[in-house]
């Protein structure tokens, strides 16, 4: 039997939220929730090597960290074919950066699945994009991990990874127990999430088996303080504003180019990296 | 009194819209110059129980609780009615009957196929000279020592020109005071579809006459009692309206949407034309009726789930959404001006879409019926 883990994490549906100033996190709660696209790929990958391997030969538990609301995504993984789902929710794990976060979810790992063999991740978040928990979460497991895998494959005790990296495909084999993220957006469709089965989410809600664990469920201290602990310190967050000056160049053609590289030569010539009034033209195709 | 929604409706609102935005959307104006829906679009909706909503898991069904099923009619018909009338009439009128008034073989023979989607389901009342008044079916159902031959001609049958399993209402010799209902299987002799309607909305769903030539059934194909079909009728159109209110309501949140969109985008005298305060008294009425449809509509399938009579609750619910539905799209259009009137722009579909559901699965006059007589016959 291969216990599988797949992290995944509730992300907003918008792509803009208000911050908030003391934390330096987000306000998560302005927005609906959605599995994060990049996690619900690996949750794919799961269930797929699960209906490879065969009826009971695989058994998949999927774990969150976050706040109540994140339950719901749960019952998702659920009625997509999760096996069995958790959440780790406690006010003390709020405002976690991704090394506290992986730090839990490897409390939970190494505390209540000690036979998992393969733990999957979406390779980032579309909220943060940081791509770290997935490493992180192998160093706190001391396992090896692989990143941006495109296809996976089960062989003995081993998993075979495919990934694209620059212009080549790299084919590796990592011995399990191992962890793997799984590309964010492959140009393969091999692990686009199939969409949840109506049936799925009432069955998952009738069963109402979502595990909720708190710190000291986990064993955390009960002076543990994910903020207060999290390395990361978020200084600002805010989108940047770039001042476009418009101009519209009227008149012959001539006179259009000769005042384009009067005003705008230096310009143009620094983003070229060469200096367009001595650059020999003649040698151009 | 929580006016939240719960989880797992959250849950399901989200699942049938990222279908929908994905799969619906893209072709939907494609779909209204019909009839008919693109096969590999049915059979992308089959595996995930779209036409099994409330059937139960052993049947090959969802399971889904009122609430759920008007959640998904409504999210599906904010991008396409017309595939929306498609599914709540398979599953409330051409199902739910056999679930409720079918015995167990019945429910067994007809029911896993329809929740499969391989046999989509139709609901035949109304004839010439019958619809709102039930009474006047002049389908004849004559007994025979095998079974039942039907004769007789159905009109404006949704669904009609794709439907494999259909209850058909009609008289029989046995007892010719009162209707009956019988299942009729789409390869039954005698059985054939008349031209697809060209209406004015729904486009994109094959309504079309049916007509029944000494089409033989076996006995076994009465649905509940001879003599049955008034109740099985009614019963089925409290369900139907739930479905309906949900269509119309999704039509109407459509337009809105685009509406709000266009409101802000749409610049006249150097500014957005959300900026006018006409604009704005628009867009809250709108705003208005639609919260209190989803409201009515939502305590109708609660009271339904909760095994509550509901039938005046489904007709208030039914009636309201669909004036809203009627409303909204007309400001719509309203608000989006010549644009709205342009086949280019979804409000023109919505517009069309939206006055059927004040006419079919019982008329706003019929739902006024209903609603004044349980107002009427409550004791004092």
């Amino acid at each position: 039997m291969l216990h599988i883990i797949v992290c995944i994490k509730q992300v907003p549906m918008v792509s803009e939220l208000p911050w908030d100033s003391k934390t330096g996190t987000l306000k998560r709660e302005a927005a609906q929730g959605m599995m994060d696209p990049s996690a619900r790929r690996a949750l794919e990958a799961a269930l797929q090597i699960k209906t490879g391997m065969g009826q009971n030969q695989a058994h998949i538990i999927a774990v969150s960290m976050g706040p109540p609301m994140a339950e719901e995504i749960l019952y998702e993984a659920k009625a997509l074919g999760a096996d069995q789902g958790v959440l780790l929710t406690d006010p003390c794990m709020a405002g976690a950066d991704t090394c506290m976060t992986a730090f839990i979810l490897g409390k939970f790992i190494t505390g209540h699945c000690p036979d998992a063999g393969l733990v999957l991740c979406g390779s980032m978040s579309s909220d943060s994009e940081t791509a770290q928990v997935g490493p992180q979460l192998a160093e706190v497991l001391d396992i090896p991990a692989i990143g941006y895998a495109r296809r996976l494959e089960l062989v003995g005790n081993c998993i075979r990874v495919e990934r694209h990296v620059d212009d080549f495909m790299e084919l590796m084999e990592m011995d399990l127990p191992g962890l793997v993220t799984i590309d964010h957006a492959g140009e393969s469709d091999l692990y686009t999430p199939r969409y949840v089965a109506l049936g799925g989410v009432e069955t998952a809600f009738k069963a109402g088996d979502v595990r909720l664990m708190d710190g000291a469920a986990l064993g955390l201290d009960k002076n543990f303080n994910a903020l207060t602990s999290s390395p990361t310190k978020i200084i600002d967050v805010y989108s940047p504003v770039t001042g476009k000056e418009n101009r519209v160049l009227t008149g012959a053609v001539k006179k259009m180019v000769d005042t384009l590289f009067d005003d705008y030569g230096k310009i143009i010539s620094s983003a070229m990296g060469k200096d367009l009034k001595t650059h020999d033209h003649e040698g151009d195709v | 009194m929580d006016f939240n929604p719960c989880m797992k409706h959250q849950l399901i609102r989200k699942t049938v819209q990222e279908f929908a935005e994905n799969e619906i959307r893209p072709r939907a104006a494609e779909m209204d110059k019909g009839p008919g829906f693109p096969e590999d679009l049915m059979e992308k909706m089959k595996p995930l129980h779209y036409f099994g909503l409330q059937a139960p898991a052993h049947l090959g069904g969802a399971g889904l609780d009122s609430t759920s099923y008007a959640i998904v009619v409504e999210e599906i018909s904010r991008v396409s009615a017309a595939l929306g009338l498609c599914i709540t009439v398979h599953n409330s009128v051409g199902i739910y009957p056999i679930l409720r008034f079918g015995t167990r073989a019945q429910q067994q023979q007809f029911v896993p196929p329809m929740a499969a989607g391989e046999s989509i389901g139709a609901f035949c009342l109304t004839e010439a000279n019958a619809g709102s008044d039930a009474g006047g079916v002049e389908t004849v159902a004559r007994k025979t020592d095998h079974g039942f031959v039907l004769n007789g001609t159905k009109i404006f049958v949704t669904n009609g020109g794709i439907c494999g399993t259909i209850l058909v209402f009609a008289v029989s010799d046995t007892v010719p005071s009162r209707s009956s209902v019988f299942i009729v299987e789409n390869h039954t002799p005698g059985f054939s579809v008349g031209e697809i309607e060209d209406l004015c909305g729904m486009r994109a769903n094959p309504v079309a006459s049916l007509f029944f030539e000494d089409c033989a059934i076996p006995a076994d194909h009465c649905l509940g009692t001879m003599g049955q079909g008034l109740k099985i009728g009614l019963s089925a159109l409290d369900t139907g309206r739930i479905g309906i209110a949900a269509q119309a309501l999704g039509i109407a949140q459509a337009a809105f949407d685009e509406s709000v969109s266009y409101a802000k985008a749409r610049q006249q005298f150097k500014q957005p034309i959300s900026r006018f305060q006409t604009i704005q008294n628009y867009l809250a009425d709108m705003a208005v009726q639609i919260d209190a449809s989803r409201l009515l509509l939502y305590r109708a399938a609660a009271c339904k789930d909760s095994g509550r009579p509901f039938s005046s609750e489904a007709a208030m619910a039914k009636l309201h959404c669909s004036t809203t539905a009627r409303m909204v799209t007309n400001l719509a259009v309203q608000i989006h001006g010549g644009y709205g009137y342009s086949r280019e722009y979804d409000v023109e579909r919505y517009f069309r879409d939206a006055k059927v559901t004040e006419i079919y699965e019982g008329t706003s006059e019929i739902q006024r019926m209903v609603i004044a007589r349980d107002i009427l016959t409550r004791p004092t």
